[in-house]
């Protein structure tokens, strides 16, 4: 038994309140780490911190989902690449081969000063360190006439889970040489290169069963992620089927009509026979209720991830600030290794290494043709900023392209297995 | 039987001496928690139960080996942009800690 530190002394204290405030979850007398969202940042962070500290710190990872579908690859199921359980994972390996402790509920506020967090059931779990990893939720009024009502009819699929089911259905079933519409989200938003190897997944399925059908991109940007690449391999693969439209071209999306399927533009109306509306981000709600958050994001300290708000939270993934890096599941894998070894180091002593920050995003655009797009990022302190990178090139050789595809399955495998096992 | 005893110890000693020499010269600066630590950054895409496909298994891999692919994505010999970015920021002392890590790491 380890001996009582003044530390694990304040935890047993802490504890003795915990239990006297029923409904509670207490958990004893090691350090405590509350981990909300279990997906590539918050999955990550409660295996690494429970798997290093060989059980010296207590983890309990707060996810709503007890089979978690990733939003990385969901493009690939609209392509037919993947079958949608190939997408899914549980987390039975964190809780068997780590002793992570589940609790599959909404988290539903956080007390800083107290150090609790408030789940949908009333219970409360207390804290040493939190770890916030919440990923986006959607502004839907960000687009007018855009609504969580309207996603059941232009689904964003944004989130991964049914979401990429129904829009797969609207995409197999829409009319024969029939209008796809596509409205990209503006930056910064989760997977920058996602919305464009979307397009190239659904123009992928028009081309086998539907091959005279449309697909027009109203995009609020004036460029996009991997754009070149993205654009040869669409002129190669689906010659006349795409047409993206910028919006200093379209001048701005004025309205959209769910009833007559309808988008308003200063350059013309769009009528779609099938869409999808990826409307505006911001971080997870939960981070907003915590108050981490500056504005739509939660500004963090690039050397450990900690919230600039309160040292005692980490905010990790798409949620946080991270300047130069992307918002992506390789990206929120690897702030969650730096957190947890900074929250490792602070619990129990252990050696804090520098931080180290790395991302690539892989696109698939046609069958075996993969593209992908990298870098690498060390903490500043006022930013995390880029130190090198690579991205494919145009016109690479469709060898190069198959390998960079199957580096991807590879990539899925990898980073799943990290999360989960 | 003491002089047998001392002729053991000398003979293990030696034997174990020119272990730790070669192990040295070999990885300097290796440290093994700062492998596993590094390692992290390694298994985002190296399935760490060997069971990838289309990115090869690292871990039980010969110091040696290790070093020398590293060293090859290093020079831009070996081709793989990722990989090459990834050598790109390991120092000598990052490399012979991961290769200390992963060879001992099934």
């Amino acid at each position: 038994m380890a001996k009582i530190t003044r530390r694990s002394f304040v935890g047993i204290m802490a504890a003795s309140t915990t239990a006297l405030s029923m409904p509670s979850i207490a958990f004893g007398a090691l350090p405590r780490v509350v981990v909300i969202g279990g997906g590539a940042g918050g999955a990550t962070a409660a295996k690494y911190i429970a798997k290093d500290s060989k059980g010296a710190v207590d983890v309990t990872l707060v996810e709503a989902s007890k089979r978690y579908y990733t939003c990385f690859f969901s493009n690939l199921y609209l392509g037919d690449f993947r079958n949608y359980g190939s997408i899914g994972h549980n987390y039975y390996g964190l809780a068997v081969n780590h002793g992570v402790n589940m609790v599959h509920e909404w988290a539903s506020s956080v007390n800083g000063a107290e150090k609790k967090v408030y789940l949908g059931s009333g219970a409360t779990v207390s804290y040493d360190k939190l770890v916030i990893s919440p990923g986006i939720d959607l502004k839907f009024n960000s687009v007018n006439g855009y609504s969580p009502e309207a996603q059941s009819i232009m689904p964003h699929a944004w989130k991964s889970g049914t979401q990429v089911q129904l829009l797969k259905n609207q995409v197999k079933g829409m009319k024969k040489g029939g209008t796809f519409v596509m409205v990209p989200p503006p930056n910064p938003y989760r997977c920058p290169p996602g919305p464009y190897e979307r397009i190239s997944m659904i123009a992928h399925q028009f081309k086998k069963t539907n091959p005279t059908a449309k697909i027009v991109v109203l995009d609020p940007k004036n460029k996009f992620s991997k754009q070149g690449l993205f654009m040869e391999g669409w002129q190669k693969h689906y010659p006349g089927m795409i047409e993206w439209i910028s919006a200093d071209t379209h001048g701005g999306i004025k309205k959209i009509n769910t009833s007559t399927m309808e988008f308003e533009t200063d350059l013309d109306t769009f009528k779609a026979d099938a869409a999808s509306v990826i409307p505006a981000q911001h971080a997870g709600r939960i981070a907003m209720n915590a108050g981490v958050n500056k504005g739509d994001w939660c500004p963090i300290v690039p050397t450990s991830m900690q919230s600039q708000a309160d040292e005692n939270i980490y905010v990790l993934g798409d949620a946080s600030i991270a300047k130069s890096m992307p918002k992506s599941g390789f990206s929120a894998n690897s702030q969650a290794k730096v957190a947890a070894n900074h929250i490792r180091g602070s619990l129990t002593g252990s050696k804090v290494f520098a931080p180290r920050f790395a991302n690539t995003c892989w696109s698939l655009v046609a069958t075996n043709d993969g593209i992908k797009v990298g870098a690498n990022y060390d903490a500043k302190p006022d930013k995390i900023n880029k130190t090198s990178g690579f991205i494919s090139k145009t016109g690479e050789d469709s060898n190069l392209r198959k390998a960079t595809y199957e580096e991807s399955i590879g990539w899925y495998s990898g980073i799943t297995s990290d999360m989960f096992s | 039987m003491k002089s047998k005893f001392v002729f053991f110890s000398i003979i293990i000693l030696l034997l174990f001496s020119n272990k730790i020499l070669a192990d040295d010269k070999a990885l300097a600066g290796a440290d093994f928690e700062y492998g596993q630590h590094l390692s992290g950054e390694c298994v985002t895409c190296h399935n760490s139960t060997g069971l990838g496909q289309g990115i090869p298994k690292i871990t039980g891999m010969k110091t040696a080996v290790f070093i020398k692919k590293i060293l090859a994505y290093k020079t831009k010999e070996k081709k793989n942009a990722v990989m090459q970015m990834v050598a790109d920021r390991l120092g000598e002392e990052e490399i012979n800690s991961l290769a200390l890590y992963l060879s001992k790491t099934k």
